[in-house]
């Protein structure tokens, strides 16, 4: 697949998954935590984040505002290559976020933020295709 | 929970309620609609959902056939990196062991995100017994943990409460007004359970999939509770029904695909956690132990079995959803654990028939579970075992059992067919006048029969 396809259909799921997403820079507010992604997932428009020592679980889950930077080559068409490529190599927590954390428990009406981030941003950066 | 005089009056007298409960009636057909309609939607989004389906019920199957050693492979991964592995044979032995994991920790309160299984062994109960107070964090399941109820939906537990209920809960544990408007009953929670989170000493999980070949358990809430839960505290225990093992990485990535979107509709839940041990050397946050308790509490008992393939069910609630009697009577008919076809056929499993008698029998066997199950478990084939067991085992009452066998012997000779044709047909009219009065038949309708059968004509 062309990688242009590949960021249109991670765009379009991502942002129907509830995510904000942009393409190159954007502003940050001050209190979000802000990340960087191992990959991003086209077919359910998710952002991968691996805990490591440069990147604490809690960052991701604390803060009302989570932005993800996502580098446009990282974007995998789905969990197969997800697995294929880091499944010798799995941190000791992989988070697959698929938009904002939420519920749909009281009278069935979703709403956003119940635990996790009651916003997520993807930036994508995009890659110098040259 | 209700007491109940005796366990095969249960389903009866609980669905009666929910059946004249216009409310219950309501907010029943518009969740099942909605997930379902979710789910028939989701699935059209995969280019062969019915080769996907295929693919799914083989790794169950190989899952299963090979549990021992898959389970085997998998404790020895999860110690590799850190964790360690319990196998309890018994709900008791269970519940035992998180409290004992719990002691050693020190802990006084403990935070859960929704497990069945915890149900299942009524680990809340041993925990309070032994002074460790446990905080439900699923929105769904803290509203009915402070309603003191137990869940109606294996998805939406909370199913059957109004945003005014809820207000009035939230009201008392905020000890504070607030009103029905839904942001602010999500803000209240989210500030309420912020602090369990950050106060708790152990995080309490289930498993949705534990894969033998890393180790690794996977978690999937919508929520995020499930990664704050299994993120803060600094004990995590995740307690995992045995048959919850997928052999690799590739099989985790099929199933995974079916699971977000038979329960709810989506390609994949808001978040889904892969766990590989413990926090790792550097890592500023991560539960210091990892704790997995591998439950069989009767599963292994069915693996030889012909209901061997209940083991391949990966509660995702679609069948729920689908099922005419579920749609009308709910979930709390069934048990305070499991509902629906899988809840008929698993309960009887795992409690004994005896326990639930009158679980196989509540289904039309109209095969509308089968055709919505992701891993193609023949639901309704297994519901007719149960009731051969139930005549078998000398369950049903004598009465039913000798009716049955009266009526098989006439209509094994052409003469006792038509005796007994010409039994109902005279004892039909009054029957029908009868009928409003008669328990079992009251609310339905009896046929007219023709004057002359089709053969005299």
């Amino acid at each position: 697949m062309e990688p242009r396809d590949t960021l249109a259909r991670f765009i379009e799921n991502a942002r129907a998954a509830g995510f904000q997403v942009t393409v190159g820079e954007a502003s940050l507010s001050a209190d979000a935590g802000v990340s960087e992604a191992l990959y991003g997932l086209a077919d359910s428009g998710s952002v991968v984040l691996a805990a490591s020592p440069q990147e604490p679980r809690s960052r991701s889950l604390l803060p009302d505002v989570h932005i993800s930077y996502l580098a446009e080559d990282r974007i995998l068409p789905g969990l197969r290559e997800l697995f294929e490529l880091e499944g010798t190599r799995l941190p000791s927590a992989l988070a697959i976020v698929t938009g904002p954390s939420r519920s749909s428990d009281i009278e069935q009406k979703v709403t956003v933020g119940v635990h996790g981030p009651r916003e997520e941003h993807v930036v994508v950066i995009p890659t110098d295709h040259g | 929970m209700r007491a109940t005089t005796k366990p095969g009056a249960r389903f009866r007298s609980e669905s009666r309620q929910v059946l004249r409960d216009r409310h219950a009636q309501r907010v029943l057909d518009e969740a099942t609609n909605r997930l379902l309609e979710g789910r028939l939607a989701a699935w059209e989004t995969v280019d062969d959902v019915q080769s996907l389906r295929d693919q799914a019920c083989e790794i169950r199957r190989r899952a299963i056939s090979s549990l021992d050693s898959n389970l085997e492979q998998f404790a020895d991964a999860v110690t590799r990196v850190g964790g360690t592995v319990y196998f309890a044979k018994t709900a008791q032995e269970a519940a035992d062991r998180v409290v004992d994991i719990s002691r050693a920790a020190g802990a006084t309160l403990a935070a859960k995100s929704k497990s069945m299984l915890s149900e299942e062994i009524r680990l809340n109960e041993a925990l309070e017994a032994a002074g460790i107070r446990i905080v439900e964090t699923d929105l769904g399941e803290y509203i009915l943990q402070l309603a003191g109820e137990p869940p109606a939906h294996i998805i939406v537990p909370s199913i059957h409460k109004t945003a005014e209920d809820v207000a009035r809960l939230f009201s008392e544990v905020a000890k504070r007004p607030v009103g029905p408007d839904l942001s602010e009953l999500t803000l209240t929670a989210r500030g309420l359970l912020r602090e369990v989170f950050l106060e708790a000493d152990v995080g309490i999980t289930g498993v949705n999939f534990a894969v033998a070949e890393t180790g690794s358990i996977c978690l999937v809430t919508n929520e995020g509770n499930g990664r704050l839960v299994s993120s803060l505290p600094r004990v995590h225990i995740a307690l995992m029904g045995m048959e919850r093992i997928v052999p690799g990485l590739a099989d985790l990535a099929v199933l995974l695909q079916l699971l977000g979107r038979s329960a709810t509709g989506q390609t994949l839940s808001a978040y889904t956690t892969l766990i590989t041990g413990p926090r790792r050397a550097g890592e500023a946050d991560g539960p210091d132990q990892l704790h997995v308790v591998v439950v069989d509490n009767g599963r292994s008992a069915l693996r030889d079995t012909e209901y061997s393939e209940m083991l391949h069910c990966i509660r995702c609630g679609a069948c729920l959803n689908v099922c005419p009697v579920y749609r009308k009577v709910g979930g709390t008919a069934y048990s305070r654990v499991y509902s629906g076809p899988m809840g008929a056929v698993l309960l009887p499993l795992l409690q004994g028939l005896a326990r639930a008698p009158d679980l196989p029998n509540a289904s039309t066997l109209c095969g509308a579970c089968a055709d919505a199950c992701p891993v193609k478990i023949p639901i309704p084939d297994l519901l007719l075992l149960l009731r051969r067991d139930l005549v078998e085992q000398r369950v049903t009452a004598w009465p039913e059992r000798l009716a049955f066998e009266i009526w098989a012997a006439a209509w094994s000779s052409p003469l006792g067919y038509r005796a007994t044709a010409c039994a109902a047909r005279a004892a039909l009219p009054l029957a029908r006048r009868l009928a409003p009065y008669l328990p079992g038949l009251s609310g339905r309708r009896l046929p007219v029969m023709p004057r002359h059968s089709y053969r005299d004509r």
